[in-house]
């Protein structure tokens, strides 16, 4: 393929490596694979980087490639240090257990219909027999508990 | 059907492909959605301009969909583990394109630093924090309306800029450089030798604060945790003096 066309195919793949992370940080609710698209992002910018450093026949590119190399080293770092702390507070990489940071007037999001695990049907549960007294309930908590 | 049409329906069905693949769908609706998707990202790379000689693009061919293929599963999988792996493989293909293009230092580079060092530790924290593997929230993840939405954008912003893409490429061709320019210039025979050159020369302040950035991430991710055990180990002893004043 000639020098034209490979610049193109490759800033099309940086395009489309771009927007598959772009899904991913906007759709997952996993801390870490959050994180592992953003830097999904910032591949698909250093592959259109280096694509048209080749293009302009320039070092400048790869240069700052390197250097996004060495930012996203750091920042992989701080942020599975961030994260080992919010676990340890939390108990999960759930993101949504963060939301109490929001603004006073913003409502809480709720998981509404939390599917069944796909192993679910095979374990039997026993069946206990009520006793005691029934607690208050507390309508709140049962919808929303920030944490474990 | 004009080229701009191909581009338009090729991302709505790479698209759509994507969003029946994210959580919380089940099994079979996410085989439906790898038939889309595979389908929706075959047609936009047969759109790509300059299909030519099949035998000479082939490196960057398979390049590109193993790339496009680990990425797509590095996102709608429910378990992280399988995230950070096929992340790591789409970090290979990456590094493959960047040898295609001549960056031999940076393909190195990219696998030693990102599939050697951080997807590692990536892996490291996921098996502390998360050693049962799938979580609930992995899989229902943010429901149906937002995970359509996030798959749109980004179909969009794609679409658009192949759009733009395909229009300039006679502009580029009329501007590439030639065989002759390119060996003596990126694609120079004693390659990393003048990236060196480059680098230790024209971006000697921008290497030096690089390292440094580096030593500070070093002491605030120290500093971050070890703040953080501090505090543990002081409730602990709390704790203990309370149980002891207890038995007493």
């Amino acid at each position: 393929m000639n020098e034209a066309a490979l610049l193109d195919n490759s800033l099309i793949l940086g395009a489309i490596l771009f927007g598959i992370g772009m899904v991913g940080m906007i759709a997952r609710r996993n801390m870490i694979v959050m994180f592992l698209c953003a830097e999904m992002m910032l591949q698909g910018v250093s592959v259109s980087l280096v694509a048209w450093g080749r293009y302009h026949n320039d070092f400048g590119g790869q240069m700052l490639v390197i250097f996004i190399l060495t930012v996203a080293a750091c920042e992989a770092g701080l942020a599975l240090a961030l994260f080992v702390v919010l676990f340890q507070r939390s108990g999960s990489l759930d993101i949504t257990y963060w939301q109490e940071l929001r603004e006073d007037n913003q409502p809480a999001y709720v998981d509404r219909d939390v599917p069944e695990a796909e192993d679910a049907a095979k374990v039997t549960w026993p069946h206990l027999a009520p006793a005691g007294i029934e607690p208050p309930k507390n309508p709140e908590k049962e919808l929303h508990r920030s944490r474990v | 059907m004009s080229a701009n049409e191909h581009l338009v329906y090729s991302t709505v069905l790479a698209a759509l492909g994507l969003w029946l693949m994210l959580p919380p769908s089940g099994h079979r609706l996410r085989a439906v959605g790898m038939v889309v998707a595979a389908s929706g990202f075959g047609w936009l790379m047969a759109r790509m301009p300059g299909m030519g000689d099949w035998a000479s693009d082939a490196a960057f061919w398979t390049l590109a969909a193993a790339t496009i293929a680990a990425a797509v599963a590095a996102v709608v999988s429910h378990n992280p583990v399988y995230c950070a792996l096929w992340f790591a493989l789409s970090l290979l293909g990456t590094a493959g394109v960047f040898a295609v293009q001549g960056a031999q230092f940076l393909a190195a580079a990219t696998i030693v630093v990102y599939a050697g060092a951080i997807v590692v530790t990536f892996l490291f924290v996921l098996m502390l924090a998360q050693p049962d593997g799938t979580a609930f929230y992995d899989r229902v993840g943010w429901g149906r309306v937002t995970s359509l939405l996030a798959c749109a954008c980004p179909a969009v912003i794609v679409g658009v800029l192949a759009m733009l893409l395909a229009g300039e490429l006679p502009a580029h061709e009329a501007a590439a450089p030639t065989a002759e320019s390119l060996a003596a210039g990126v694609a120079h025979g004693e390659h990393v030798a003048r990236l060196g050159g480059t680098l230790f020369t024209q971006h000697l302040v921008a290497v030096e604060l690089a390292g440094t950035l580096l030593l500070v991430a070093l002491v605030g991710a120290v500093a971050i945790t070890a703040h953080e055990r501090q505090r543990g180990s002081r409730s602990d002893r709390s704790g203990a003096a309370m149980g002891k004043g207890a038995t007493r």
